[in-house]
């Protein structure tokens, strides 16, 4: 493994790499890709060599730091000054069984978002400005450091959750916000995956500014804050904000839940630990291999992509983004096929395989095969970044 | 905007003003979302900010007016509703005018249209001519699907839709008296007796009278008063429109030298109000006329305006509830939005506003009888926003308005004068059924 | 004002004009097209009117299917296309070139569905952006980018600038709130990106089309986010005795950890314009305003004004008025919102949207001063300072050319002013022709470069939109003349 300790070095790692047509996988902390393909005559380059905060002006709301500083660390500094990373990205280590420690390029790479998400934006939305190596070597700057910035072609996006197949991070720039004063979480309990997906859709209706839904099957309901939730499937909704807000917005959230089922309310310590463990899929570091999805899709149409499936295979899912992301896991086989297909019957999204086997990767592809024409014009565009097509050749399909 | 006129150019007072008007566009598009023809066709021409350009750039080269313009000044319905949005103020009324009266100099329509549009003013200004006219249409109806089929003679088939089926009126003034002993007297006003209302519907000035009447007001209406002039106005025709304008001040002048002169015009028909308002503007290059039309356009006032200044008292709500629609000449023309809804409610009324009420209904003057399509998609656009308040009763206060939602709707439509004149002690609109 | 150079319009697609128009004749509705002299001449601007290019022709289309029939004529033909929503765009983005035409989607403005489960609305690409939240506000949500202009530019439009507001403060601007496209490639190819989900599937091509100013393809439908209307909103005015004491309040208020909805500033020349116009009740005494949104339940919006009160008190704060009436509230935001047009009642101007950080704002607002003082010319100033994207309106004489000059270079220098601050040439109105020439303030060769390349790989020969964003020097191999 190569681990430049400077953006200069990366850029020679990599011009070197492109004039020998050299392919080279790009990570950070490899919490997420736990082990790089062995084939032989591929590199590994590591940001992890470029580490720390470069500026945090706390007034301004934004920080900038090198690819590889650790998320741990990231959030530490921020914590000092009561703010967070307003994505909420989620901790692979669990699931995956990895060691490591997440870098905060990683993050933005593979554009790693939790339960905030479907309401404060994806990590994609909190990134102002990177600087990148391209597969040429050179060294690119786009973006800035202020929230509005529309001067020229939005490469700060394409970059984000490119999963290191256009260029290298080497520096990133972000928006960060203060930590809410307090969090509550109203419990729902007993509603089957329809009647959950009605008082999610509910809710967010509602002007109580609900910052996380989730419904935790009878399943996976057990596994999470200790066995604490009530008896039965647990449909979740998170409230966050001032002392003097949330208590109000909880009392008229909870008058309209009870319309559904019976309510219990969790306080601020349990509710960041239940948050937290939705984030990181806790029911599902189950230290096994099988087969892990992470599937997008509209809303309302998650609990119905597991509905069809069960007829045919056997999978134990939870629900977050209001039911528009579902965690599934599969009993055996990963049926990558099927759930493709199913999802584009309910109107579309994709599905990501995020765990399995050796194997079980080797034959299916990880991320969802995209449209004829989009596969083309997404390839266009890699070849625009990557000429040579040094950047983990063939990962996301081209 | 910038702009390029000759110093020879501005010699002309009318070039001069409208230049001084494009000065302050500044393009930014907002006249643009609420244009009734712009959301309609969806194309820029259509649209104030196109219009305005296209009389730009037919002025600033001096030259005559040709299809193109023309095709898309007349299908601006004036109604306004641009200068109710535009934060640049600019003045597109005047220079619409002024587009107007450029074309109708320079420019020779087709045969037909030029028959219909002389027909037009020869006919509606007059109540006499307009009512054996319509008797005539109640003959002609029959043949409108067969002009509908000729795109020119579309207009004629428009026209016969439009002619009521219901009895022509003929104002009853001998409602009109002295105020009541026992009321103290608060006034003296002149009622417009005006051309078309009367022959479509002599009620809404009855009511009117009867109205300020009881309240201790007195209403004249002084012979020899006729069309305001707008009709021909919105066609271009200058010199007839400001032969009628003299016409009324020498009437109203006469009756403002009389004991008690006036305190107010009052006038029935929000279209027609428009025009005396702006009687001051038209007149400001006549020397003979440019002060008495300063004057009677301040007296001139719309009934409903004039009403809000008498402290009508509060009623008992009532069970009625009203879709009140805003004529364009109400709220664009002359900036009146308030005081109707508020006479409604203090009478007692639930007053309910349809969506997109800034929009008008279509009718505008002659232009149902011009642009028959456009018109009723507008019309319809109209009812559908209308008929989803619920309400049982229309009220609006012009008779263009009134004639046009009638003709695409069964929820009845009354003048607000109507109702307010029943609430306060008159009879039911008869059109109430 | 004549300073930026268009692409020189190509003799070899002029000469053909009555041929192409023939073509598209046979492409689209008679209604759907327009090619008369006199009739093409109101389409040689948008709010940019500093810079004027009548056009070849203007294509309608009521149809996605229209959209692709010309791309993929116009590709096979190497006729430049200008897209154009309401042509609204305030640095030029949809100024046309002599030898394009005109893609304009003002036709297609339906809203197609609403779909209140997943909180999303589907419209078409001519849809205005305020149509969209008047449509859904009776059943209780909202769509949350709100433009100044927003009455009358489209989704479009906003989705070729990545247009911003003032209530982006919290909740994004448009890149943030948008879900999914169909779009129209060079080609004539229809394809979708995203949809109802999030984060769509591969690159995030959304994310790059998003603000790439109708250079990547032709968006004709959208998927977008819609909100649950907050309970109630209160803005409150504070009355500052000079613009440098509200622009330390502005970065002391974000500072503390409170972020309002919006935080909208305007200095003493731009008070007295939005009052003539919407009277909205400024108050005409003070040097500058703040206008500070904050939303919420009664006991939230209570306790965020009294700590934003107490910032203001620090900073020598005048007057406090808080709204009391819906009313008020929207003849508040009317003034702002109008402020740009009403400006036109006293002068002509061109309107700067550079965006610096916070804590520089106090520093550039002094120095945009001093230099339009030495230019001799007067500004306004009126901008959403929660985001640091200022809005200098350098007023000038439209009818005096060296005065509209002099408002040009007057804004170069404002807004590379921006850049040396650590902000940026655009925050919302987009590169378009106005700020193309001073891209390589802001990026070297490398990064315009790369920028450019990824432009290439939607449209290699350069036909959309071509003589803006990217400086005419440098282009890549081939495309200088589009």
């Amino acid at each position: 493994m190569l681990i430049p300790h400077s953006e200069n070095d990366a850029a020679y790692v990599i011009r070197t790499a492109a004039a020998n047509k050299k392919a080279l996988i790009l990570c950070g902390g490899q919490t997420r890709s736990p082990d790089v393909d062995p084939l032989a005559d591929i590199e590994v380059v590591s940001s992890r060599g470029l580490s720390g905060i470069v500026t945090y002006d706390p007034a301004e709301m934004v920080m900038t730091a090198r690819a590889g500083t650790p998320v741990a660390e990231i959030e530490a500094t921020l914590a000092e000054n009561r703010q967070m990373m307003a994505f909420e990205p989620m901790d692979h280590r669990g699931i995956l069984k990895t060691s490591g420690e997440p870098t905060i390029g990683g993050v933005f790479a593979a554009n790693i978002s939790g339960p905030r998400r479907f309401v404060a934006g994806a990590a994609r939305d909190s990134l102002l400005g990177i600087r990148f190596i391209n597969g040429k070597g050179e060294t690119v700057r786009a973006g800035g450091r202020v929230m509005k910035n529309v001067t020229g072609l939005d490469l700060v996006k394409l970059l984000a959750g490119s999963q290191g197949t256009l260029g290298f991070l080497t520096e990133v720039t972000f928006r960060v916000l203060p930590v809410p004063q307090t969090v509550e979480t109203i419990v729902i309990s007993g509603l089957n995956n329809d009647a959950a997906t009605n008082a999610m859709a509910a809710a967010m209706a509602m002007p109580v500014e609900v910052s996380g839904a989730a419904h935790l099957p009878q399943t996976v309901r057990s596994k999470f804050i200790d066995g604490k939730l009530p008896e039965g499937e647990a449909t979740v909704l998170r409230l966050e904000g001032l002392e003097a807000s949330v208590g109000v917005r909880a009392d008229k959230l909870e008058a309209v839940m009870q319309a559904f089922g019976p309510v219990t309310r969790l306080g601020m310590d349990d509710s960041l630990t239940l948050w937290r463990q939705i984030r990181d899929i806790h029911p599902y570091a189950d230290g096994t291999e099988k087969p892990l999805w992470r599937v997008s899709v509209a809303p309302s149409a998650g609990h119905q992509l597991v509905a069809a499936l069960r007829l045919e295979a056997g999978i134990d899912a939870f629900y977050d983004w209001q039911g528009g992301l579902v965690w599934m896991r599969m009993e055996a086989d990963p049926e990558a096929e099927l759930i493709r297909r199913y999802i584009r019957a309910l109107g579309g999204g994709h599905a990501t395989l995020v765990r399995a086997s050796e194997l079980v990767r080797q034959q299916t592809p990880a991320f969802e095969p995209l449209p004829e024409a989009v596969a083309a014009l997404s390839a266009r565009v890699k070849e625009k970044l990557d000429p040579w097509g040094i950047f983990a050749p063939g990962k996301m399909g081209f | 905007m910038q702009t390029s006129f000759t110093a020879e150019q501005l010699a002309d007072p009318h070039v001069a003003e409208s230049e001084k008007i494009l000065r302050r566009c500044v393009h930014c598009g907002f006249c643009t979302a609420t244009c009734p023809t712009y959301v309609t066709l969806g194309n820029e021409l259509d649209s104030p900010r196109g219009r305005i350009y296209l009389i730009k750039d037919m002025l600033e080269n001096g030259r005559p007016a040709d299809e193109e313009v023309v095709t898309h000044i007349d299908r601006c319905l004036s109604c306004l509703s641009c200068v109710t949005t535009c934060p640049s103020g600019v003045d597109y009324m005047h220079l619409v005018d002024h587009a107007r009266v450029h074309i109708e100099k320079t420019y020779t329509r087709p045969p037909v249209d030029r028959l219909i549009r002389s027909t037009l003013a020869a006919v509606l200004p007059y109540p006499r001519r307009f009512r054996a006219a319509l008797l005539l249409a109640k003959l002609g109806r029959p043949l409108a699907p067969l002009f509908k089929r000729v795109p020119a003679l579309r207009p004629l088939g428009a026209m016969l839709d439009l002619a009521p089926t219901s009895r022509l009126g003929k104002a009853d003034t001998s409602a009109r008296a002295l105020p009541p002993v026992d009321v103290p007297k608060r006034g003296r006003v002149a009622i417009l007796a005006g051309c078309a209302q009367s022959v479509l519907d002599a009620g809404i000035n009855e009511a009117a009278i009867r109205l300020l009447t009881r309240l201790g007001v007195e209403v004249v209406t002084p012979a020899g008063e006729g069309c305001c002039g707008a009709l021909v106005h919105h066609m271009g025709r200058e010199e007839q429109a400001l032969d009628f304008a003299r016409r009324n001040i020498d009437v109203w002048c006469r009756e403002m030298e009389k004991d008690g002169g006036l305190d107010a015009i009052i006038i029935t028909a929000s279209g027609c109000g428009t025009t005396i308002k702006d009687y001051g503007h038209m007149l400001r290059l006549d020397s003979a006329y440019a002060a008495k039309a300063d004057k009677v356009s301040s007296l001139a006032k719309d009934v409903t305006e004039y009403l809000a200044t008498l402290d009508l008292p509060k009623l008992e709500p009532r069970a009625e509830t009203v879709a009140y629609h805003s004529a364009c000449s109400m709220q664009h023309g002359q900036k009146i939005t308030l005081q109707p809804k508020a006479l409604l409610r203090a009478a007692g009324f639930a007053v309910r506003d349809p969506a997109e009420g800034h929009l008008c209904c279509g009718s505008a003057g002659t232009y149902n009888i011009l642009q028959p399509e456009i018109s009723a998609q507008l019309k319809a656009r109209k009812v559908k926003n209308i008929e989803a308040t619920k309400a049982n009763i229309i009220s609006t206060g012009n008779i263009g308005c009134m004639t046009q939602i009638a003709s695409g709707t069964a929820v009845p439509i009354v003048h607000t004068v109507e109702l307010l004149d029943w609430a306060y002690g008159g009879p039911r609109p008869a059109k109430l059924g | 004002m004549n300073q930026i150079a268009f692409l020189p319009a190509r003799e070899d697609v002029l000469s053909r004009r009555k041929i192409i128009i023939a073509d598209l004749a046979e492409l689209l509705p008679a209604e759907c097209l327009v090619h008369e002299a006199r009739e093409l001449v109101p389409f040689e601007t948008d709010a940019f009117i500093s810079y004027r290019r009548v056009p070849l022709a203007v294509a309608l289309p009521k149809t996605t299917a229209q959209v692709a029939a010309v791309m993929k004529y116009c590709h096979r033909y190497k006729i430049p296309v200008v897209p154009r929503g309401a042509g609204t765009s305030l640095s030029g983005g949809a100024i046309p070139q002599e030898d394009a035409v005109v893609l304009c989607l003002s036709k297609m403005s339906r809203i197609l569905e609403l779909d209140y489960p997943n909180r999303t609305a589907m419209v078409q690409a001519g849809v205005t952006n305020l149509s969209i939240s008047e449509t859904v506000g009776a059943d209780g949500f909202f769509y949350a980018p709100d433009p100044s202009s927003q009455l009358a530019c489209t989704i479009g439009g906003n989705i070729g600038m990545n247009s911003g507001g003032a209530h982006c403060l919290k909740y994004g601007v448009t890149t943030n709130n948008l879900l999914g496209v169909k779009m129209v490639l060079v080609d004539g190819t229809i394809i979708e990106l995203g949809g109802k989900h999030l984060d769509a599937a591969g690159y995030d091509l959304l994310g790059l089309v998003c603000g790439s100013e109708g250079q990547l393809g032709i968006v004709t439908e959208a998927t977008v986010r819609l909100i649950a209307k907050p309970e109630g909103a209160r803005p409150v005015l504070f009355g500052f005795p000079s613009s440098e004491a509200a622009g330390a309040c502005v970065a002391d208020i974000i500072g503390s950890g409170i972020i309002p909805v919006a935080i909208e500033f305007m200095d003493k020349p731009a008070i007295e314009i939005c009052e003539a116009f919407a009277k909205a009740g400024y108050p005409l005494d003070v040097e500058a305003l703040l206008i500070v949104e904050v939303e919420g339940s009664d006991a939230e919006m209570d306790a965020m004004l009294k700590s934003i009160v107490e910032i203001a008190g620090r900073h020598s704060v005048q007057t406090v008025r808080e709204c009391q009436s819906a009313t008020e509230a929207a003849l508040i935001w009317k003034g702002r919102k109008s402020a740009f047009g009403a400006t036109g009642r006293i002068a002509d101007y061109i309107c700067m949207d550079g965006t610096v950080p916070l804590s520089k704002l106090s520093y550039v607002l002094n120095k945009t001063s001093e230099i339009t003082d030495r230019f001799g010319l007067r500004v306004a100033n009126v901008f959403h300072a929660g985001d640091g994207n200022m809005h200098p309106l350098i007023l000038f004489n439209a009818n005096d050319p060296e005065d509209a000059a002099k408002a040009e270079a007057a804004g170069n220098e404002i807004l590379k002013l921006c850049v040396d601050a650590g902000g940026c040439l655009t925050g919302e109105h987009g590169v378009g022709i106005e700020k193309r020439d001073l891209m390589r303030h802001q990026y070297n060769d490398v990064d315009l470069n790369q920028q450019m390349a990824v432009r290439s790989a939607f449209d290699d020969g350069w036909i959309l939109n071509p003589s803006k964003v990217f400086p005419l020097e440098g282009r890549p191999e081939g495309r200088q003349d589009a």
